[in-house]
């Protein structure tokens, strides 16, 4: 198994990532000291400060940053339906 | 009733969460035996409340999920016993957080609510974990890394997903946990929160909470189905998932719904063993 595959599937097929609310970050940064896969990214000089930059480094299920956010600002797609899609390709794969 | 308890609330004063935080914590110690932790003076002075601490079961109130207070306890080494977070309480309550500092009506409805659902949980009777029919029996392999030293089961009856969570199958039930990755990298875990005995759980739903000063680590459940039982000693002991969190560390117990279709989103020992080497290898260097 690759990097780029989370069970079996190319990861930039698998949509997965940190949204960020921007009416509500207030780029404390935690977020982005946190998470080890550089996922985000601080632009310090812009209005914007942080970015999600690489949304495919993010580990698919994975929610930690979220969980140290303080005004609530992050937020991942459905898990259910991200686990359907999941199998979805790997059933059209398997019949390629 | 809550009672003989040690509160410490974040007490944050520049945000509504906080400013209930410290509410709650008045309201317990006015209603009750219990004595309030102030975070500000245990910060410049420690004897007095290391002393009601170390006397008194802990109930830590965060306001946010910054988690000042719980930070603070886990600088100060102190077991917690109780824990809740305003924000999370407001949504579980479905009550919208004035940004006002003041209380107003709905925060008054919100901190009723809690203090209902706090003094209701000490009536609970204690889980009495049943008597275990079946013995689950690991067998390693390990990994060290520097210092660190990594434990993987590769039983067959184990199944992993990339999650870095475990499942032990026997029949139609599987035992839950984490790997060791998980607890040498939150380091000290300090409370567990488990799932609820008969909560329905999909393929890699949440199937309760691990929390540490570094992070909170939401256990994502590899296999579907309904909880059967919960390691109830982690909550008093959320250490033993430092010491072996295959052993006494599990988490909790499924009935499964759909081993096979479940089965082939998971790995087993090789390849977790693999996923893990380059994790440990990603972070450390
Ligand atoms: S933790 Fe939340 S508030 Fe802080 S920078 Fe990240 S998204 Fe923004
Ligand atoms: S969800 Fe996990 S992997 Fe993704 S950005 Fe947050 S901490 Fe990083």
């Amino acid at each position: 198994m690759s990097e780029t595959t989370f069970m079996g599937v190319e990861r930039n097929r698998i949509d997965w990532k940190p949204t960020i609310d921007y009416t509500k970050c207030d780029f404390c940064m935690e977020c982005t000291t946190f998470c080890p896969h550089k996922v985000f990214e601080v632009r310090e000089c812009e209005e914007m400060k942080l970015i999600v930059r690489n949304p495919d480094n993010c580990v698919v299920f994975c929610r930690a940053c979220s969980k140290l956010c303080g005004p609530d600002a992050l937020s991942f797609p459905d898990k259910n339906a991200t686990t359907q899609r999941i199998k979805e390709i790997r059933k059209e794969e398997s019949n390629a | 009733m809550l009672e003989n308890y040690a509160i410490l609330p974040c007490n944050g004063l520049d945000k509504s969460a906080g400013v209930i935080s410290g509410e709650i914590a008045k309201r317990l110690c006015e209603s009750a035996e219990n004595q309030t932790i102030c975070p500000v003076f245990y910060r410049v002075s420690e004897k007095k409340y290391n002393r009601i601490a170390g006397e008194h079961p802990v109930l830590v109130i965060d306001g946010c999920q910054t988690r000042c207070a719980t930070k603070l306890a886990a600088e100060k080494n102190l077991k917690i016993s109780k824990k809740i977070t305003i924000t999370e309480e407001a949504k579980t309550h479905n009550v919208e957080l004035s940004s006002n500092l003041r209380l107003l009506e709905n925060d008054n409805a919100l901190i009723e609510k809690i203090l209902t659902a706090l003094n209701q949980s000490e009536d609970k009777l204690p889980i009495i974990p049943a008597e275990p029919s079946v013995t689950y029996d690991f067998e390693y392999e390990t990994y060290q890394h520097g210092k660190f030293i990594f434990r993987v089961p590769k039983n067959p009856e184990v199944y992993y997903n990339e999650n870095d969570c475990w499942a032990y199958v026997i029949g139609n039930h599987a035992r839950i946990g984490v790997t060791d990755f998980v607890q040498q990298n939150l380091s000290d875990i300090l409370y567990f929160t488990p799932p609820e005995i008969g909560d329905e759980i999909d393929q890699f739903g949440e199937i309760g909470e691990i929390e540490s000063s570094k992070s909170v680590f939401e256990l994502i459940s590899p296999f579907s189905g309904k909880v059967i039982a919960i390691n109830s000693p982690l909550e008093q002991k959320p250490e033993l998932l430092n010491e072996n969190p295959y052993e006494l560390g599990w988490v909790a117990e499924i009935e499964l719904t759909d081993i096979e279709g479940d089965k082939e989103l998971l790995i087993g020992f090789d390849q977790y063993l693999k996923i893990m080497k380059k994790k440990v290898e990603d972070l450390n260097g």
